[in-house]
């Protein structure tokens, strides 16, 4: 790929934009929540197109695009049974919770609601996670660019990760949020382009419907059986594991997502935030899953194009997406697409950044270290860890491109750690009687539950390290699936036992944390399309429809 | 910052204009695509950026 000065050009008038809107932020930053919280006074529109944009990383536009192409409209799931009825019941109904208690954070929530153990060990994991997921992204990106603009690994690393640091820095979450909204935009105007023109040289859908096989462009005719679709999952596991326990665990108590929809001006705004993200949500399919597909059917056409074959054999589907830029972008829109791009890995690393700086500053260092310094000395400390964030997640970028086993085997353990997260909070929000004791223990018994199902399966010769071999799965997806339904259910069960035999809270302290003794708002007075139910329920009704379609 | 939709619109219409004119004066062409991508973008772009100033501007 071949770039012109324009493109540069471009790229260039981006970073001078995001550093710019750091630059014009930072007046408004002069306490530590102004920094780290921002103060909870942005309106809504920007929270909620902040709610996506910060899940909406580098790797989510590659790898969607990847999907598209290996698995087909299957990919939607993880929008249309995933992410978006999750979305809907944050909104409805844990916001009032997440805003009503005055927490600074997910794992202040917990503190206040259970204990100070709880706490931690979320807090704990959730930093190391997100640094960890930050250096990642980082490092794909950087094999990106070195494999397709020929750019230094280190160089497009140092500087992308530079400019994050410089304007989260600045400008704390409010810059973050800001930017977000910005790479938003550029990421929908910069792809949305590439879909269509992929889309139409394939002859459209039924073009690519004509040129695929069925399983390619139906999302529920064939998961009925595991081994009659690309993903391997049955219908069970994917309602249930993908559905129910792994996207309500991200979207409901991940504090980089809940965080946006906390920074907002109103809990009438917090409430709407990830309800009035879902209408986007709900399309970008088009814009990220449907040119892998066009570009799996443009494949068969010979028109000189394929998906670029992996030295080892198959086909390296994560280079789908920059291939099909070269192939329909000349020079000008390259540039728009690239910055695109790099918007969609900043707005994740910057996500990733701001969440761990407040976790750090208010739950771990406030909780732990320091508990009584004035203010001042916490908005150093949130500046200082933002600092310390961006060069963790440099590290971590190294360590993966050096040792990739031990990124694997990280990332296998924190899925452990976070599968049985949603029965907590659920628990927690929804039944008064539960209490830390249980939902610390319900914590580990689903860690344990979730890696003895990985040791006791195998799927595509992945697991069952403790001997004994009790299931195969067709696909390590549906293994996943079933040690998120396992993790869940038994964080679940134990949460229920231990808190019945442990003393709980007495009601006092339970006020706006849980349902039955939180005022829940009111709304009535609002018209209609401010109100969350009536919002969610057009959701719901488009989501049944887009089902549908693509049955 | 008083507005968000002042520094989104000036961006998307300068990379707009950027565009639409490297369309005009360059018109490159990609190789499986002999429309002229950059001129409509551009156009694109340019009308976005100039409906978020003009929200903007509306509003203030």
């Amino acid at each position: 790929m071949k770039l012109a000065p324009v493109d540069y050009l471009i790229l260039s008038l981006y970073f001078a934009f995001v550093l710019g809107i750091g630059w014009l932020v930072k007046r408004k930053v002069s306490t530590s929540e102004d920094f780290l919280t921002s103060g909870r006074s942005v309106p809504v529109w920007i929270t909620s197109l902040a709610f996506i944009a910060a899940n909406l990383g580098a790797q989510e536009v590659i790898g969607m695009c990847a999907s598209g192409a290996k698995y087909g409209i299957m990919t939607a799931h993880f929008y249309w049974i995933g992410a978006v009825p999750a979305m809907l019941f944050v909104g409805v109904f844990m916001m009032p919770f997440y805003y009503g208690s005055r927490a600074r954070s997910v794992p202040e929530y917990l503190k206040l609601r259970f204990d100070e153990k709880t706490r931690a060990l979320n807090a704990i994991t959730f930093a190391v996670m997100t640094i960890f997921s930050s250096g990642i992204s980082m490092y794909a990106l950087g094999l990106l660019f070195e494999l397709v603009l020929g750019w230094s690994f280190t160089a497009s690393v140092l500087l992308s990760a530079a400019i994050v640091l410089v304007y989260t820095f600045l400008g704390g979450l409010t810059s973050a949020i800001y930017n977000e909204v910005l790479q938003f935009f550029l990421i929908v105007l910069g792809f949305a382009p590439l879909a269509m023109l992929a889309v139409h040289k394939a002859g459209g859908w039924t073009g690519m419907a004509s040129r695929l096989p069925p399983v390619m462009t139906h999302t529920w005719k064939y998961v009925g059986d595991a081994s009659q679709n690309p993903m391997g999952v049955e219908a069970f596991g994917l309602v249930a594991g993908l559905g129910f326990v792994l996207s309500f665990g991200y979207w409901c108590t991940d504090f980089l997502v809940v965080q946006r929809a906390m920074a907002a001006d109103s809990m009438s705004s917090a409430r709407r935030t990830p309800l009035i993200a879902a209408f986007p949500k709900m399309v970008m399919p088009f814009i990220v899953i449907v040119p892998g597909i066009a570009a799996l059917a443009l494949s068969h056409m010979a028109l000189g194009y394929s998906i670029p074959a992996k030295a080892g054999g198959g086909l390296d589907y994560d280079q789908t997406l920059t291939t099909l830029m070269a192939q329909f972008y000349p020079s000008g829109m390259l540039g728009v697409g690239l910055t695109a791009l790099m918007a969609s890995f900043m707005s994740g690393m910057a996500g990733n950044v701001t969440a761990f700086n407040t976790v750090w500053t208010y739950d771990l260092y406030q909780g732990h270290i320091n508990r009584h310094a004035p203010d001042a000395h916490y908005l150093m400390v949130g500046r200082v860890t933002t600092a310390v964030g961006v060069g963790l997640s440099i590290a971590t970028a190294y360590l993966a491109s050096h040792f990739n086993n031990i990124m694997d085997f990280l990332q296998l353990v924190f899925g452990f750690v976070n599968a049985p997260l949603f029965a907590t909070f659920l628990l927690g929000m929804f039944w008064v009687r539960a209490t830390g004791h249980g939902a610390f223990s319900g914590l580990l018994a689903g860690t344990t539950a979730a890696a003895a199902t990985h040791g006791l399966t195998v799927a595509e010769n992945k697991g069952g390290w403790l001997g004994s071999v009790l299931h195969t799965f067709p696909s390590t997806m549906a293994q996943n699936f079933w040690i998120a339904i396992f993790a869940w259910s038994a964080c679940f069960l134990v949460t229920i036992l231990v808190s019945l035999a442990s003393q709980p809270k007495p009601a006092s302290e339970l006020h706006n944390l849980v349902y039955g003794l939180t005022d829940i708002p009111h709304d009535a007075h609002l018209p209609w399309y401010k109100r969350p139910v009536p919002l969610a329920v057009i959701v719901i009704i488009a989501l049944i429809v887009l089902n549908l379609i693509f049955w | 910052m008083s507005d968000l939709r002042i520094p989104i619109g000036i961006f998307f219409a300068l990379v707009g204009l950027l565009v639409g004119i490297t369309g005009l004066a360059a018109g490159y062409r990609a190789p499986l695509e002999f429309a002229n991508v950059d001129l409509y973008c551009g156009i694109s772009m340019l009308v976005f950026g100039g409906v978020m100033l003009w929200l903007a501007r509306r509003s203030s």
